[in-house]
Formats: C-alpha cells, structure tokens, sequence
C-alpha cells in the first residue's frame, strides 16, 4: 500500500550508505527502539492521566480538566513542573547510589519491552527464544533498585519501607513466575512470539484453559507492583511513604515512570500469554490477503486495545478495593498464591497428560497438531475446559483445606451483627410545653 | 522501638502526636500528646458574654457545629427558665439529626481513606455536600454555623427547606446502600477492622466511652432517649448497638445510626408545627447565679456543658465535656497488641476531632 | 488478639466466599459510575458528575450567606444608614470593629443642635469570624454580611477595611475559560 511505501524508500535511501547486515541488525533495531521507547514513555505518561480520569469518573468528579482540552496536556505539565524543582539530596545519604536507583528501576522496566511482541513481524524488536525467562528475570532487578533507594536514603523509615516493598515484591514474583509455567504446558515454548502464535492456531486464547493461572498472574502482578489492594509500604496513611521518601523532582518521577511501566510490563504479559497478544482472527485476513504492513499496524493496536483492558483492571482495584495489612499481604502471596500456583502446575500436568493418553483412543482425537504448541480439536478443548473449572474448585477445597488455622479465613463470614433497642425514655431535661 | 506518628500526619485526623513502642509490628505502648490545638477557649468564654459565647462553640467539633451550638444555648435557656417555642424545638431536632448525618459521613469518608477505599471518601463527601448547601441556605455558613440563638433561632426556616431535606432524604438511603456494597461484606474491610481495637462493655462504661463508641459495645446509653432534649421526647426511633465491640461493630452502629436519622428527620418534617422561632429574651442574657450541667447526644459522644454563672452579664466559668477527649482515653488499651497499620485504623474508629479535645 | 466469634457458614455463603461475589458488587458498583459518569446527567440522585467548576462557573451562594461585610447606603440619598450607635462594636466577639463618631452641627426646629454621624469605620476582616452578631444587632439595617467570600490579599494590611472599602465592597476577578 502506498501509506506504508516510506518503508521500503527508507530501506533503499539507507542501501546507499550502509549494507543490507548492517541495516537489518543494527539500523532497522535502533529505529524498532525509539519507536517503542516512544511509544511506552507516552503510554505510561497517559497511563498516568487516564488513571487520574479514570478515578475521578468512579469518583463522581472531573479529574484534570484545565491543562489543555480535557486536561490531556496534564502528563506534560507534571513533567515540567517535577523537571524545576529543587534536587534534593538527604545529609549523609550515599551519593551514588542514590543518584542511580532510580535509573536502575527505569532501566529494568523498559528494557523488558524489547521481548514483548507487540505485533507480528516488525512489531518486536528482539524475539529471542527465552523471552518469557528474560521478563521474568529483568523485571526482578526492579527489587535491587528499590533496597538500594531506601538504603541511600539514610533514613529509618524509608529503609524499612523499603525492606517491606521489595520483600512483598520478591513473595509475590515466586507465584508470578510459577503460575505461567501453566500456560507454557500448553504452548511448548517461552518465546512470547512462539506463545501468540500457539494461541493463534490454536484459534482459543489460554485464558480458557488457564483461568486460575490467569487469575493468580494478575494478583500476583498487582501486588509485584505494590498498587492497591497491596500498596501499604507505600500507601499515604502508613508511617512512611516507603523507600521514595526522600526522593523529589525528576527523581521522584522516574520511580513513578518505573511503576507505571512495570505495571504495563505485566499487563502487555498477561496479554501475551492469556489473551491471545495481537492476534485477532478476523485481522488475520488482512495477512493472507497480502496487506501485510497493515496487518502488522492493527495487530498492535488489538494489543494495545488488549494491554489496555488489563490496565483498566489495575485502576479498578485501586479505587476499589480497601488495602490489606501487611502480614494479610504477605499471609495472601505465601499461603495462598503458591499453593494454588502449584496446583494449578499440577493440575495442568495432569490434563495434558489425560489428552494426549486419550487420543487416539476408541475413536477419539484430541490432538489437532504439535507444531506450534499443543493444538487440540474440539473434543481437546473440551475436556480441557472441563477439567480449568473443576481444577478452580479442587484449588478452592485444597487451599481451604490448608489454611483452615487462618484468622482471617474464618473471619469472612459476612454477618450483620447490629441490634436495634429502643430503650425507655428517660425524663426530659425540661418539661414539655403545654401544646406542643 | 520508638514510633513517633508526629502532629502533622495524614490518618491522625487533626494534630495528634501518637508516640508508639513497638516490637517489631506489635504496638506495646502508647501514649498520645495533645494540646496542639489548643485554643483557650474556656478562658476566652469567661471574658465575653452569653451570646457571644456561642460561635466559639462551633469551633470545638467543628466537624458538627449545629450540636455543639445545641448545647450551649440549651444550657443558658434551661439556667434562665426560657420556654423555647415548640416549632424552634423541632427545627433544631431536624437540623441536628442533618448535622449528626453529615458528622458520620465525614467519619465514614476518612476511615475508608485510612484503610484504603478511597472511592468511599469521594461518595460520602458529596452526600455532605448536601446537607452543608442545606446549612448554608438556613443558617449563612456551610461549617461553623452559628446555628441557634439563646431563646431560639435567628430566622425561620427558609423558603424551600422543606423540599431541599426531603429531597436529601429520599436520596439517602438509597447512598448508604452504595457504601454497604463497597464496604459491608468486602473481605478485606472485615479483614481490617473484624476483631481490631475491641473494647468491652465493662471497660467501656469505666473509661467513660459514650456514643457509637460505647453503643458499639453494647451499651444502651444514648441521651436522646435518656434525658430527651429538644423534640426528641415526641420521636420513635431505635438505637442500634453492636455486640463485640470492634472496629466493625461500630462502623455498622454509626451507619444505622445515619437510617435511623433519617427516621428522625422524616418524622419531624411531619410533625413541625407552626409558630415563632424565639423566644422573648431579656436586654441582656443573665442566668440566675449558681451551676448547671447540661448535655446532648453529639455525634461523637455525649457533649456537654458545665455553666457556673455568678449572675452578671458574663459566665464565672464555663467547662466543655468533650466527648473526643474522653473517648480518647481508650486508644492504648484498644490498641496495645496490634499491629501499626491498626492504630491508624483504630484512631478513625473512635472519630475524634482535635478541636474538641484541646479546646 | 482476641477473636470474634462467628457462626459456621452455610453452603451458599461458602460458594460466594470462593466466587468473590463481595469483592465484585463493589466492583461492579465502581464500574457503573464510570459509565455513569459518561452518561448520566443526574449528580445528586444518580452517577453524574459531582464538580461545580470554580472558578469559571460561579457558585451559587445562599441570601443568607456570612461573607464580606458592607455598609449599606440610602439607595435615593446616597447617605450612609449607619447611625454610629456602636451596637455592633459591642456584640462583637472579638472586638474587630471599631466605630469612629463625630459631631456635626444641625439645626432642629430653629435651634442649632449637635448629632453623631459617623466619622470612620474600621472593620478587620482577619479577625472576624463571621458570627454575624453584628449584622444582627445593626438597627438601620447598615452593616451586612455579603455574599462576597473572595477576600484574600497579599498583605495583612489589606484585611483591614475602612468605610469607603466597607461601603463601595471589592471588585472581584471574575474568570473566563
């Protein structure tokens, strides 16, 4: 198509001065980054802005509204107002350390975009045939950034703030990572690219067979990245404000952009590995029919349209949902989260195993191919689904089962214990007027 | 270790300074340190006249103004013998209950912020909104209203008060449902505040709790229907009591206490007779030497006043009984043997306001 | 921590524990104020949106409303309608308001005689806890408490007002969009 020419003219504009290698893996990745760079810094600083308006609309308020129509100027004058403000360093904090926290946490949240596939083709910079590893891996080094910020700030409370984010953080990475092991039973690689594409011929995405895994890479995600409902090392009634305490101005504002993109990290994940990524049937027609760089254009707007939908969920539950104390929290990630995580492995062991011995059996097949991932016919899909619900419900009995000691287990009987009286009336202070 | 959540601090709901010994998590002492509000109004009152007296009141809890100016004004018509005319009697029973509503939606708003809900805060605030346009059209001051005069009101109710309360309590109930579906059943609330800062009945009658606080144990002491002051007397309503004595008890003692202002309300716009506002007064306001003590059932507790007049223009000494500060004795035997994160959610439950305990 | 004693929940209430249906009545209840927010117009009885947008809307204050005090005039003779009984100075609580007489000459009935006008009027806002005592114990109906609240300033100074400020009121900036 004519609208997408400009690639092919770039292509043969750089042929001139460079070769074809040089241009394939260097010229066309550097420009892959700054377009996804771009495009994660803008998504996180409207992330910023759609939560403020997204909590206001729940709120029965209006959110920003001045700084340009609707207030969609507002992320840019946040930045600039962070940008001119004093830099601010504690009296006997350590200097570097302090100074590169921040950037440690930026760094390992961006850096994770370089896996993910936003679309087909093009649309990935680098699909490396360990992607989901590497996720997984990059996204903890966000931990170091948070220790090393509440101990360079020489502050008690903001060490200890510190100390209870990154060890929620580190709980709650164990069930993250267990729980997608689920999911890649299914398709048979951890390249994120090789997962959507599994899920694509497959035509089903893995939230249907995986609910619970799904469910627990959420709640697992969320409280990864200390937001509401397990935000208390950080939340503004708590003692301190966790281990940005003493951080402000552009400093302060790159733990945010970290934040924020971790959350969008996690996100763009469950997309990925639970809703399909960017596949969509019906925009798979596009392909076949030969307009491949549109293909490659709406394939990434489905997953952002996707990606945003599980941001959608990360307000929702903010705005929501009260917060738990922190020995809940950690009560929740322990008790509850690995357990089911492991269940959930086990369990999904267990249906695979039962698929592929019944194939072929009697007459039945489950099995559609192996090719990319594990493709299975209706009747597969089946017992599969089957066997995700009563899988929810077994999880449910053996978590029961196991946390029977839990307080607050036995505490969330909901019950209303209010009596209404209505006393004799005592004598008044001053007697009644005749008449009245 | 030593915890010190300072003056300035976003859960202690004025300036409260809570120093705290902990182990670890564990809470195993407390001490508060008050007086950072402190005003002197008590030595001002002694300077100024009766009439002048009563917009310092309104600073006190200055969260529900109406009932403090109640009162006080009580107080000073009782010591004079004034027949206050039955119409300003259920007036001031309408805009009391309107004033004890809006104090408990301001306590539900900032203990749901404490916890975390903050979508509650929000919602409530505008409920309150409500009610302070309606304070603003009747009285001229949407907070510290100067509500009543000695003897009566001011001015008569105003042109469309009668549709504005009604509106407001139609929409009422249907807003408190609003809160129970966020709150009531939601399993982290019960998480956070089931079996949190229990008290019991026994310990609550010898600290000298009063209001949800105490009902909230169980005790079935509410002054409107001990010593009816105001229309009161002429009122059916209920009062809701709790049982264990927990956080939870008592956020579901104050929300029934909302309906059954609303009841209140409903049956004094029924029942509002017609007639003057005030009474006639003498030139100036001289309650016969000698002490009285008077109290209604304020929001918070059971506020009271202690008038010691010696017969001139000016009282000889007058004492507030703050309901916050005596409901504030409770914290460390409420809080002693939870974790840090409850303090903050115990403080909330027992709805102080600082204006009240420092005066 | 002591515990509460509850009861044995019942198979019903043990299916809603595990399909979280508390946790998704709020939710759903956030949710629909979202829409709401969008396409509801009602704000007082449905899910609109609550904001009054100062200052480019302004609000709509009551009649009754405590603010800015002013020195009302006989709207036909323009004279002040203050008497400088100093009633109002008295029923201050906090002594904010100090009335400054003077005596002109005036010729009653053929006789000269001496009458109390008044000279200046001194009324500091920064102290005034808007009582509205004075409104009330004014007997000419002079001194009234406005609808004005905008009464900052950039200096102490400035919450001082002196009768022409009392009498002319102050100009309020009024915002666009």
């Amino acid at each position: 198509m004519l609208l997408f020419a400009p690639i092919d003219i770039l292509n043969n504009l750089l042929l001139k001065v460079f070769s074809q290698e040089t241009i394939t893996f260097f010229i066309w990745p550097l420009i892959q980054i700054g377009l996804i760079v771009t495009l994660v810094a803008l998504w996180v600083a409207y992330a910023t802005y759609l939560e403020r308006k997204i909590s206001a609309f729940m709120q029965a308020r209006l959110g920003p509204m001045r700084v340009g129509p609707w207030g969609l100027l507002q992320p840019i004058a946040d930045g600039l107002k962070l940008l001119t403000k004093e830099d601010f360093i504690p009296e006997n904090a350590d200097r570097w350390i302090f100074f590169f926290a921040p950037y440690i946490a930026v760094a390992s949240a961006f850096i994770v975009f370089s896996v993910i596939p936003f679309g087909p083709d093009w649309a990935v910079i680098a699909d490396v045939n360990i992607g989901l590893l590497l996720v997984l891996a990059v996204s903890s080094v966000g931990v170091l950034a948070l220790i090393l910020a509440g101990w360079s700030s020489n502050s008690k409370y903001a060490l200890l703030g510190g100390l209870r984010s990154s060890a929620q953080m580190v709980s709650y990475e164990v069930a993250m990572g267990l729980s997608l092991i689920g999911a890649l039973m299914f398709a048979r690689t951890l390249s994120l690219s090789g997962i959507v594409a599994a899920q694509g011929s497959d035509s089903i995405w893995y939230l249907v067979y995986q609910p619970a895994g799904f469910l627990i890479f959420l709640i697992s995600g969320i409280a990864e990245n200390n937001r509401a409902p397990f935000d208390l090392p950080e939340a503004e009634s708590e003692l301190v404000a966790g281990f940005h305490t003493e951080y402000s101005g552009m400093r302060w504002s790159l733990f945010f952009m970290a934040e924020y993109a971790a959350m969008v990290v996690v996100a763009a994940v469950a997309t990925t590995v639970y809703l399909g990524g960017w596949y969509f049937p019906f925009v798979y027609r596009l392909e076949t029919s030969g307009h491949h760089n549109l293909f490659v254009i709406i394939s990434v707007l489905v997953f952002l349209v996707k990606a945003s939908i599980i941001l959608y969920i990360y307000f929702w539950l903010r705005w929501t949902l009260p917060r738990f104390r922190y020995d809940q929290l950690m009560d929740i990630g322990w008790k509850w989260l690995i357990p089911s995580a492991l269940i959930n492995i086990v369990l999904s062991g267990f249906a695979i195993f039962l698929v592929q011995a019944l194939n072929g059996w009697r007459g039945i097949t489950t099995i559609e191919s192996l090719n990319r991932g594990l493709n299975l016919t209706a009747t597969g899909k089946g017992i599969m689904i089957v066997i995700g619900v009563l899988g929810l419900f077994a999880t449910a009995a053996l978590l029961a089962r196991i946390n029977w000691r839990s307080r607050d287990f036995n505490l969330r009987v909901q019950r209303r214990n209010i009596r209404l009286v209505n006393v004799p009336q005592g004598k008044p202070a001053v007697q009644p007027q005749p008449g009245s | 270790m030593v915890l010190n959540m300072g003056p300035q601090h976003p859960s202690t709901h004025g300036v409260l300074r809570v120093v705290l010994k902990l182990d670890g998590e564990t809470v195993m002492d407390l001490d508060c340190d008050i007086g950072y509000l402190h005003r002197g109004m008590e030595k001002i009152a002694e300077n100024r006249m009766y009439t002048q007296i009563a917009p310092y009141w309104d600073r006190l809890d200055y969260i529900a103004a109406v009932s403090n100016g109640l009162v006080w004004v009580e107080t000073v018509e009782q010591m004079m013998g004034l027949a206050v005319p039955p119409r300003a009697h259920y007036l001031r029973t309408i805009l009391t209950e309107l004033n004890r509503i809006a104090s408990h939606l301001l306590w539900l708003a900032t203990h749901a912020l404490d916890i975390g809900a903050v979508t509650v805060l929000l919602w409530a605030l505008r409920e309150r909104e409500e009610i302070l346009k309606i304070f603003e059209r009747q009285f001229g001051a949407r907070l510290t209203c100067h509500a009543w005069r000695v003897g009566g009101m001011p001015n008569d109710a105003y042109d469309d008060f009668n549709k504005d309360v009604r509106q407001f309590i139609n929409n009422f109930p249907k807003r408190l449902d609003e809160y129970e579906t966020v709150l009531s059943e939601n399993r982290i609330w019960l998480s956070r505040t089931v079996g949190i800062g229990m008290i019991s009945a026994e310990d609550a009658i010898a600290i000298g709790l009063s209001g949800p606080a105490l009902r909230g144990s169980g005790v079935a002491w509410d002054v409107r229907k001990s010593r009816p002051y105001a229309a009161y007397a002429d009122m059916d309503f209920d009062i809701p009591l709790g049982e264990n004595g927990d956080t939870y008890d008592r956020y579901l003692v104050r929300l029934e206490e909302m309906r059954q202002s609303r009841r209140i309300i409903d049956q004094a716009l029924e029942k509002l007779p017609d007639g003057p506002v005030n009474a006639k007064l003498p030139k100036v306001v001289k309650p016969p030497a000698g002490d009285y003590y008077h109290s209604i059932e304020g929001p918070k507790g059971e506020i009271g006043c202690y008038l010691v007049s010696d017969g001139t223009a000016q009282p000889w000494r007058v004492r507030v009984r703050p309901p916050s500060f005596i409901n504030l004795q409770a914290l460390r035997q409420m809080c002693v043997g939870h974790l840090v994160a409850d303090v903050v959610a115990i403080i909330g439950t027992l709805d102080i306001v600082l204006g009240e305990i420092d005066r | 921590m002591p515990l509460v004693k509850t009861p044995k929940p019942t198979f019903a209430q043990k299916l809603k524990r595990f399909f979280m249906i508390d946790l998704i009545k709020g939710l759903g209840l956030t949710l629909k104020y979202n829409l709401g927010a969008l396409i509801d117009k009602d704000p007082v009885a449905g899910k609109g949106i609550y904001t009054e947008q100062y200052p480019k809307v302004r609000p709509d204050v009551a009649p009754r409303f405590h603010g800015a005090p002013r020195l009302n005039m006989d709207p036909e003779t323009h004279d002040t309608l203050c008497i400088a009984c100093n009633l109002c100075a008295i029923a201050c609580p906090e002594d904010c308001i100090d009335v400054i007489p003077m005596d002109v000459e005036i010729i009653v009935a053929g006789k000269p005689r001496r009458k109390k006008v008044l000279d200046e009027f001194i009324f500091d806002t920064s102290r005034c806890m808007f009582c509205a005592l004075c409104q009330e114990a004014c007997p000419t109906s002079c001194l009234e408490l406005t609808q004005d609240f905008e009464l900052a300033t950039y200096s102490r100074a400035g919450f001082v007002w002196n009768r022409e400020m009392l009498e002319q009121g102050r100009e309020t900036v009024k915002y666009t969009s």
